[in-house]
């Protein structure tokens, strides 16, 4: 059906990142420093304690994701049921999660039950008892979990990927062999947990309506001493092995499609080049009109999704580009992944391109400081990797003003398809 | 209290807005009133299929993620039995660039064969990446035929089988383009930055001229009363047992929905629920236990999914499942859970409502059932449930006739 009354579209109004500024920042009596992340506009608050206690300081593989998770599993004072009931009565949220980098606990709570979930939350950091029966019990459960990921293609692809990215003797590369589950002990937990969960070792979140008016509560479970203020991490020397080129396979069952991964090594957050790689990448593969995904799904239909990441964990930075496809489509999927990277390479971007990236970044920046819970999300990412509080206001400004010919330079110098790595895991 | 103001244009398009200012952000929501229940059940999987399609340009839009990328935005949609639902999140300054996009792939959609056949290969992957090549990837739609025998929610809204997907052609495609896509059979809802009056006249401005479809009423098979017990099993390449079981129940919005939601959070919504403690913790038969309502709008399921401790008896989980749910039917449960079930309903409903898209939707799918206001009505079908209608509920809902079991098991070795 034509339009019978055909208006003159409305013209776009370019976008603007909005505000991008670091938070205010206070201290505890302890020196346990507090981000306060106001204008909220309900009777919400979401208060998130991070500690240094992520994969890297791991000297037993597990212990940092095995003694997070147990923190809910019961107390001095409590065992798991009656902390779990205790928690949950308050109509609270508690989301615990340990990453490469860090570990952390978010609590979501009503205003008025501030004090009594935070309470809470002192006790599942600080005094964990990390009893026998509970933590067999998630053994059991991650083993099943384990066994179910040797089924799936794109959990062997990713970690074939960290793998050849980093080596396997590297904590950030190190992957999970079913032997991991049976040498792990509570007392693995309990010495990691001692070492990096510490009163005076963490920073904390405050987000929402008024957050000027946790502190007093904030200030009254959290000020105790340790040994040591949360600092710019210091950061233990990682043996990185060169990433390897060349393909690796790995045979997964009777799949009906592969995960198809290629990577590089890439730079550390605080290249000069680190936000310019960013643009670069949006145009190949970060968004759903990216080169891969016009060619790879929307043209040949091989996929239904394919995207690329350049990102960087302390000490090494990493591109990555993955899909799924059906198995007969690998072969040529890693050919048109080539091509891409060969124009990009070899011809400059348009300037229509480009803005749609540029103020698809604008729109990506405003919402990640839409509303306080998502700018405490954001600003966690500046603070772990401690990549300065301007970094977005930099990042706005590499954004508007890189050159097609500087895309082009950074494709040829990250994005060289002759020592790049490829990881195949599939059927045979 | 979400505010809103509403207005219908004269071709039938419902339009509601909230005004939300905290967020430099506006969400529109177009909701279609046209799901995988409007499906032929030859040519299943149809309704999503035609999701895929409206990315894929209109008379005046080439491409369309194009216009909504320049003016700084994101946007999606999802099929699922009942509805198809589009949303698009961009600078409230260029609120109208959304409504411009949506009204032109409401009318103007390019149907062109190229179009379709590349959809239907991507199709054809996403079924494959998300059902296939999962472990457990097809306990639905291994359940849904099994609970339903002529009522349309038999299929999930992927399909029933890849082969529906390959045989589609333009014709149907254009056939059902006419017959759903048009301003009487949506719902466009706008929250976040933006004056109620402003939006009214822009929508008029955009979809005031899109004539409306011939209102054909959805005449539905209703699933008749199921009497037997049935019962399933299948062996996978997994690594552990699966227990499933469905029951069926009221739809959206009758009564029992919101006693059996509140039942269910009591049940698993939390780590302390009955199920995490009782079947996981005390007694060590699964690895996990949950039950939830599937949530469609015409009459539909409670689902208990458990995966099993290795070594454990599927028939004594199955038992074990089955007395919990039969204690339900006697014993109230305790003014502390009941308690507890309500704290967390009224912090995760403000969790939820914090995101103007969240609220975009939720405004558009409660006018769709009736009344956009039951976005905030609801909380009071929810807090006055009492433990005397859990037991009733229970009782009616519970029943080993009414129920439809898979046991999913690992292969024989």
């Amino acid at each position: 059906m034509k339009r019978h009354n055909v208006q003159q579209p409305p013209v776009i109004i370019t976008p603007s990142a909005g505000e991008t500024a670091f938070p205010e920042t206070v201290s505890l009596s302890n020196g346990v420093p507090v981000y306060l992340l106001g204008k909220g506009t309900v009777d919400l608050l979401r208060i998130e304690f991070v500690a240094d206690a992520g994969q890297r300081r791991e000297k037993v593989h597990m212990a940092s994701s095995t003694a997070n998770a147990m923190l809910t599993e019961g107390s001095g004072n409590h065992d798991a049921i009656t902390l779990n009931d205790l928690i949950d009565s308050t109509g609270a949220v508690f989301n615990h999660s340990a990453d490469k980098e860090t570990a952390s606990l978010i609590m979501i709570t009503l205003s008025r039950k501030l004090e009594e979930v935070t309470a809470l939350a002192e006790e599942v950091l600080f005094h964990p008892s990390f009893p026998e029966t509970e933590f067999r019990m998630l053994i059991d459960k991650r083993i099943q979990a384990f066994l179910t990921g040797r089924q799936k293609t794109s959990v062997i692809g990713r970690e074939e990927y960290y793998r050849a990215l980093c080596g396997n003797d590297n904590p950030y590369g190190r992957v999970t062999k079913l032997e991991d589950y049976q040498s792990i002990t509570t007392e693995a937990i309990r010495e990691f947990h001692s070492l990096h969960y510490r009163p005076d070792n963490i920073y904390i979140t405050v987000a929402g309506r008024d957050p000027e008016k946790a502190l007093p509560v904030l200030e009254k479970y959290f000020s105790g001493n340790g040994t040591g203020l949360w600092h710019e991490p210091d950061m233990p020397e990682l043996a990185f092995e060169t990433a390897k080129t060349g393909r690796i396979f790995a045979e997964v069952g009777n799949s009906v499609q592969s995960a198809v991964r290629m990577g590089w090594a890439g730079i550390s957050r605080d290249h000069p080049d680190y936000q310019g790689l960013q643009v670069a990448n949006m145009i190949l593969g970060g968004y759903f009109g990216s080169r891969l995904m016009r060619n790879i799904r929307e043209e040949k239909g091989y996929t239904y999704g394919i995207n690329s990441v350049v990102g960087a964990f302390h000490g090494l930075g990493y591109i990555a580009i993955m899909t799924e496809v059906a198995n007969n489509y690998r072969e040529e999927t890693l050919m048109e992944i080539k091509k891409e990277i060969i124009k990009l390479c070899r011809d400059e971007v348009g300037q229509d391109e480009l803005s749609i990236v540029r103020n698809h970044f604008m729109g990506e920046i405003a919402r990640m400081f839409d509303g306080p819970f998502n700018s405490a999300e954001t600003i966690r990412g500046i603070i772990d990797y401690n990549t300065g509080h301007d970094y977005f206001a930099r990042f706005v400004e590499t954004v508007k003003t890189i050159t097609p010919g500087k895309i082009k330079e950074l494709f040829n110098t990250y994005f060289n398809i002759d020592n790049s790595f490829e990881i195949i895991a599939g059927a045979k | 209290m979400i505010e809103f103001e509403r207005h219908a244009l004269s071709n039938g398009l419902k339009v509601i807005v909230h005004n939300d200012d905290s967020t430099p952000m506006v969400t529109t929501n177009l909701l279609y009133d046209a799901g995988s229940r409007d499906e032929d059940p030859e040519a299943t999987g149809f309704a999503h299929l035609f999701e895929h399609l409206m990315f894929e340009g209109s008379d005046n839009v080439p491409v369309f993620d194009t216009p909504v990328m320049l003016a700084g935005g994101e946007n999606n949609a999802f099929t699922n039995n009942d509805i198809t639902n589009y949303y698009i999140t961009l600078p409230a300054n260029n609120l109208e660039i959304a409504l411009w996009l949506e009204s032109d792939r409401m009318v103007s959609l390019d149907l062109s064969e190229s179009r379709l056949a590349t959809q239907k290969s991507v199709v054809t992957e996403e079924f494959r990446q998300r059902y296939l090549n999962q472990p457990y990837g097809d306990i639905f739609l291994l359940l849904r035929p099994l609970a339903y025998r002529v009522h349309p929610y038999m299929w999930a809204a992927i399909g029933k089988d890849i082969s529906h997907i390959e045989k589609a052609d333009s014709i149907s495609a254009r056939q059902f383009y006419r017959r759903h896509y048009s301003p009487s059979s949506a719902i466009l809802s706008v929250a976040g930055t933006a004056k109620p009056d402003v939006v009214f006249r822009m929508a008029e401005k955009w979809f005031g001229d899109i004539p409306p479809s011939e209102k054909i009423a959805r005449v539905l098979p209703e699933e008749p009363k199921q009497k037997e017990h049935r019962e399933i099993t299948v062996y996978r390449d997994v690594p552990a047992t699966q227990l499933i079981m469905a029951f069926h129940t009221g739809g959206r919005e009758s009564r029992d929905f919101y006693i059996l939601d509140l039942l269910t959070d009591i049940l698993s919504g939390c780590d302390s629920g009955r199920f995490p403690s009782l079947l996981v913790r005390k007694k060590e038969l699964f690895s996990d236990a949950d039950i939830y309502l599937s949530g469609e709008i015409d009459p539909g399921l409670v689902i208990f999914s458990g995966r099993l401790k290795s070594g454990i008896d599927i028939k004594k989980a199955e038992a074990a499942v089955m007395n919990e749910l039969n204690t339900l039917a006697s014993e109230p449960v305790t003014a502390a859970e009941l308690e507890k079930a309500r704290n967390r309903y009224e912090s995760l409903r403000l969790m939820s409502y914090l995101s103007a898209a969240n609220k975009a939707f939720g405004l558009a799918f409660h006018e769709l059932l009736g009344d956009a206001d039951g976005i905030n009505t609801e909380i009071d079908r929810y807090m006055s449930v009492t433990a005397e209608e859990i037991i009733d509920s229970s009782a009616r809902t519970f029943t080993s006739d009414n129920c439809s079991v898979i046991h999913y098991l690992p292969l024989l070795k």
